[in-house]
């Protein structure tokens, strides 16, 4: 089933009147389940298409399709009401609310969409337990260091169990111990068969997708399905990455 | 909702000491402001209360004999008659403290009119020969008890015992002291009794009049009526006028204070809501993008901040209730004021907030956008400083202080309006501490007012003059003088000779120097019409008094209404002798040391009086500029903590490149120092330049309207002033500090935003 879908999806800036193309009729679909790296450099319009995604910015043109149901059409209040339900959002700088701490943090999206405090505390404690996190609880953000504020991004991103996960470099500002850590997570989210569309220049953290989508300029330039890699070739730091 | 109460709880909490300060000015204000409606409103004044219980007579007459009350009845206007009552002078001596009393003779059963309401025993009982009824006023203020015996002494020197059968409240006349005599009831038996002689005694008249407004017309006709009978005539104007004391000046004080509070703590908090909303628009943002849509978040931002108004608003409303009822002794507050100031406070305090909270709910939902300070060239401020080759650190401060210009102005009107306010309370400070230190200034150059009473004029003079302190000995005399065509009797005093004129302090015009002229306060050149030069004609006691006015003094009593002239511009009868003899002590004598010393000279045969002076009477007045500065400095510092934290949340980046660029944590702290300092003087010698040049025009205004007239006031000392100046931009500076020390300590983090 197709959890997400874009028709030609154009951005232009207004730069002083003069336009700036950012993402240049953009055909995506991602199935349900599927884990979607969106690779490219610096510039190619891959972060403003993962806004776009979640309608964190408006289009120019096109159209985006969220669980069959057209959103580039909404209004911002109601794309609002549509990410609540649907979207959950890892940043490159975690953006925690910094007045709150880790357990306030992660349970807030479950308030905000209507659920109890009760369940919301439910699952919150499961998905820190599931992070790892359960010491850090009544921390507040300033106290955890960069990779354990990823982790309880994450968290709230899956608080209420969203269709769509959008990940924007979210090992961007990290070490490679912590990005082995967040990337881990990932994976085993996707697992559990959350669907994942990940931003990243970073062709490392690209092979634990399904699918690399390579964005230059704006357009697609390629988009392929990796293959998976053959059990007992373990990881380490020299794995290849196959192109089909 | 829930998700937004978890919001606002974490960041209430994250900004503890910022959220009291916002409380505790809105409740600061909410209290003056109530305080000062409380002063204001008619409401609280007793006398519309006592009015209507007493069912009171809007005009009184005070006739030698006794008039024709049917033919007072007939005149247009007049609807019911209270009286005649036989009243005879006497002093009540107390402790040997000696009050003037009016005891009035009145019926068994109370009048319709103006009937006295028993607080407390009974009225009059024709089984109790020897009981009276007191005055509640002055009953209290003389100590005297239900139960309790008084002695008077008559004009003839007899004195008599009586008992006080009841206490009651009456709206015939002001409170005691402030409205003289005092007011005793008896049996008319026993007045006949204490007073036989019916020349040493008057008749009191009241009249209710259908429209309270005519009273001016109706006295006119009485006076035309009775013509030299009339003694004096009183309407409820001055009745109520003497009710309401200064709690008028009062209130006008705390009113100007309280609406230029209210003004600068609503900027203060729409700055403080504007700074905390520009440094969580990346937390908005990031609420934004977990599906908080624009309307939660304007609402989330406006319960946030305005409920700390509201919460203050209502901890303002108990203390304000409280200070009106303990420390002036008012029953009730208004209810209807009491409504409108919080409800406007509420709305204003929802307008402040509402703007910053539209603001912060438009943040673009993409949280990884920086709000940064609009760059560009250094101002030409800071090129000025680098032109005068300043340390670096000033450079930078000076350019940051105005990179956003919003911001910066709030910050600098912010502070300057309550600086404006203190200068403008140690202007009325000043002024009072004048009247302590120069009471020649409001026309109280005799401290001491003697009355000869066991001895003779003359002897009494003598002793005076004979005591070391005393510079100058004046006669005087006061009578009542009927205006024609004005619906009132107006105080005449006479104190020295037109030739060496006791110094009135004649602001406006000259004093008077010779027979016919006088001087006089503004409250009698308002109430008669008239200008400097004019003449004036009136009537005392039937005799016609026709005077000009040559110049105008300051008159802190009777609400200005008081005329003065030479005492041989009155007629023989009524100053020879004289009734008392005014002293001016010597430069550093104390007033009580001389009067303790006559007493003992004459055995106790004088009364000694003591001025009282204005500043005394407005004591109250400096609780309230002293919490009043309180309050103001919670405005500024509330200001000032936005404005630190404002300043370093734009310069937290920089401090980075600052520090990676070679100064040292000392330069990083002068750099944001100077920043908020710049901004801190400006307002600050701004809003004390402002004060000191409003200063003097507002209190001479409060003067003129208060009958005191213009001329009073004076501007705080230069001295006071620069130490005012130095103390807020010390403590601002310091509270600046600390802030900007811990940040040029800490490790700042480049990639934080």
């Amino acid at each position: 089933m197709t959890v997400l879908k874009t028709v030609n999806l154009v951005k232009i800036y207004q730069n002083k009147h003069v336009p700036v193309p950012a993402v240049r009729g953009v055909d995506l679909q991602v199935d349900e389940g599927e884990f979607v790296a969106i690779m490219g450099p610096s510039g190619s319009g891959k972060s403003t298409l993962v806004h776009m995604l979640g309608g964190l910015d408006t289009r120019t043109s096109g159209e985006i399709w969220l669980d069959g149901q057209r959103a580039d059409t909404l209004s911002e209040s109601a794309w609002a009401l549509l990410r609540r339900k649907k979207i959950g959002f890892v940043f490159q700088f975690f953006n925690l609310v910094a007045s709150m701490t880790v357990a306030d943090n992660v349970e807030l999206p479950a308030l905000l969409a209507g659920a109890s405090p009760k369940v919301a505390r439910e699952r919150r404690e499961y998905l820190l337990d599931a992070l790892s996190l359960t010491e850090r609880v009544e921390a507040s953000p300033a106290q955890l260091s960069g990779g354990e504020q990823q982790r309880v991004a994450l968290a709230r991103a899956l608080a209420n169990k969203p269709s769509l996960l959008l990940a924007d470099e979210p090992t961007g500002n990290l070490d490679s111990r912590n990005t082995r850590d967040v990337l881990r997570l990932l994976g085993q989210v996707h697992r559990d068969g959350q669907t994942i569309v990940l931003v990243t220049h970073d062709a490392r953290v690209a092979s634990l997708a399904d699918r690399v989508v390579s964005l230059l300029d704006g357009e697609i330039v390629d988009d392929g399905k990796i293959a998976r890699r053959r059990p007992g070739r373990g990881g380490g730091a020299g794995e290849v990455i196959d192109l089909r | 909702m829930r998700a937004g109460a978890r919001w606002i709880r974490a960041d209430l909490r994250a900004r503890r000491g910022q959220a009291v300060l916002t409380v505790l000015t809105i409740a600061g204000i909410v209290a003056a402001l109530i305080t000062a409606a409380t002063l204001l409103e008619d409401g609280t004044n007793p006398w519309r209360g006592l009015f209507a219980e007493t069912n009171g007579a809007h005009l009184w007459i005070h006739t030698k004999d006794r008039p024709q009350v049917v033919a007072l009845r007939a005149i247009d206007g007049v609807t019911q008659a209270s009286g005649p009552y036989r009243t005879a002078p006497v002093t009540l001596v107390q402790e040997r403290r000696k009050a003037p009393v009016a005891l009035r003779a009145m019926p068994v059963a109370a009048p319709e009119v103006a009937r006295p309401v028993v607080a407390d025993g009974g009225w009059l009982n024709p089984a109790q020969p020897d009981g009276v009824v007191v005055e509640r006023s002055f009953a209290r203020a003389l100590g005297l008890r239900l139960g309790g015996s008084v002695t008077v002494t008559a004009l003839s020197g007899a004195r008599h015992v009586l008992y006080v059968r009841g206490i009651a409240d009456s709206a015939d006349q002001g409170f005691y002291p402030e409205w003289t005599p005092g007011l005793i009831w008896v049996l008319p038996e026993k007045l006949d009794k204490v007073e036989p002689e019916l020349g040493r005694s008057e008749w009191v008249t009241g009249l209710r009049l259908d429209d309270p407004e005519a009273t001016q017309f109706v006295s006119q006709r009485v006076v035309v009526m009775l013509d030299e009978e009339v003694q004096r005539v009183y309407t409820w104007r001055e009745v109520r006028a003497a009710m309401e004391l200064d709690n008028r000046l009062l209130g006008t004080l705390l009113a100007l204070f309280g609406i230029v509070g209210l003004v600068a703590a609503v900027l203060a908090l729409a700055n403080a809501a504007g700074g905390r909303v520009l440094s969580q628009l990346r937390d908005l943002a990031t609420l934004k993008s977990m599906g908080f849509t624009r309307g939660q978040l304007a609402s989330l931002l406006l319960v946030e901040h305005g409920a700390l108004g509201l919460l203050g608003i209502a901890l303002g409303v108990l203390p304000g209730w409280l200070v009106t009822w303990l420390v002036l002794d008012t029953s009730s507050v208004a209810l209807v004021p009491l409504l409108a100031i919080v409800a406007g406070t509420a709305l204003v305090v929802l307008v402040a907030v509402g703007v910053p909270a539209w603001r912060g709910s438009r943040t673009p939902p993409i949280p990884a956008a920086p709000s940064a300070p609009p760059r560009g060239r250094l101002s030409r401020l800071a090129r000025l400083a680098l032109l005068v080759r300043l340390p670096p650190a000033l450079v930078l401060g000076a350019r940051d202080a105005f990179s956003r210009r919003v911001p910066a102005f709030l910050t600098a009107f912010g502070l300057a309006v309550p600086m404006m306010m203190i200068t403008i309370g140690l202007g009325v400070w000043a002024t009072l501490d004048n009247f302590l230190a120069h009471p020649e200034q409001v026309g109280q150059h005799a401290q001491l007012l003697v009355r000869p009473d066991k001895l003779t004029p003359e002897e009494a003079k003598g002793l005076a003059q004979r005591d070391p302190a005393v510079q100058q000995v004046y006669p005087g005399a006061e009578v009542d003088a009927l205006v024609p065509g004005e619906a009132r009797s107006i105080r005449v005093r006479a104190i020295g000779g037109s030739a060496s004129p006791y110094p009135f302090p004649v602001v406006e015009g000259r004093m008077y120097a010779d027979r016919g002229e006088a001087v006089a306060g503004q409250g009698l050149l308002d109430l008669l019409r008239v200008k400097i030069g004019d003449r004036v004609w009136l009537s005392v006691g039937g005799t016609p008094l026709i005077v000009r006015i040559v110049g105008r003094t300051v008159e802190p009593d009777l609400d200005g209404q008081v005329l003065s002239l030479g005492v041989d511009s009155l007629a023989a009868k009524d100053v020879v002798p004289p009734e008392f003899w005014g002293l001016a002590l010597k430069k550093g004598a104390d007033p009580a040391e001389v009067r303790d010393r006559l007493l003992a000279a004459s055995g106790e045969g004088l009364e000694i009086q003591r001025v009282v002076n204005p500043a005394e009477r407005l004591a109250v007045i400096r609780v309230v500029i002293v919490a009043l500065v309180g309050v103001l400095a919670l405005i500024g510092l509330a200001n000032l903590l936005t404005a630190s934290a404002l300043g370093l949340r734009d310069h937290a980046y920089d401090l980075a490149v600052l520090k990676a660029m070679g100064l040292t944590p000392r330069q990083v702290m002068a750099t944001l120092v100077t920043g908020t300092g710049l901004l801190v003087v400006v307002g600050i010698v701004i809003g004390t330049a402002v004060g000191s040049f409003v200063v003097k025009g507002l209190i001479d205004l409060q003067g003129h309207t208060s009958g005191v007239g213009a001329g009073i006031a004076r501007p705080p000392s230069p001295l006071m002033l620069v130490v005012a100046v130095v103390a807020a931009v010390g403590a601002a500076l310091a509270v600046a500090l600390i802030p900007a020390r811990r940040a040029a300590r800490a490790q700042v983090p480049v990639t934080a935003r």
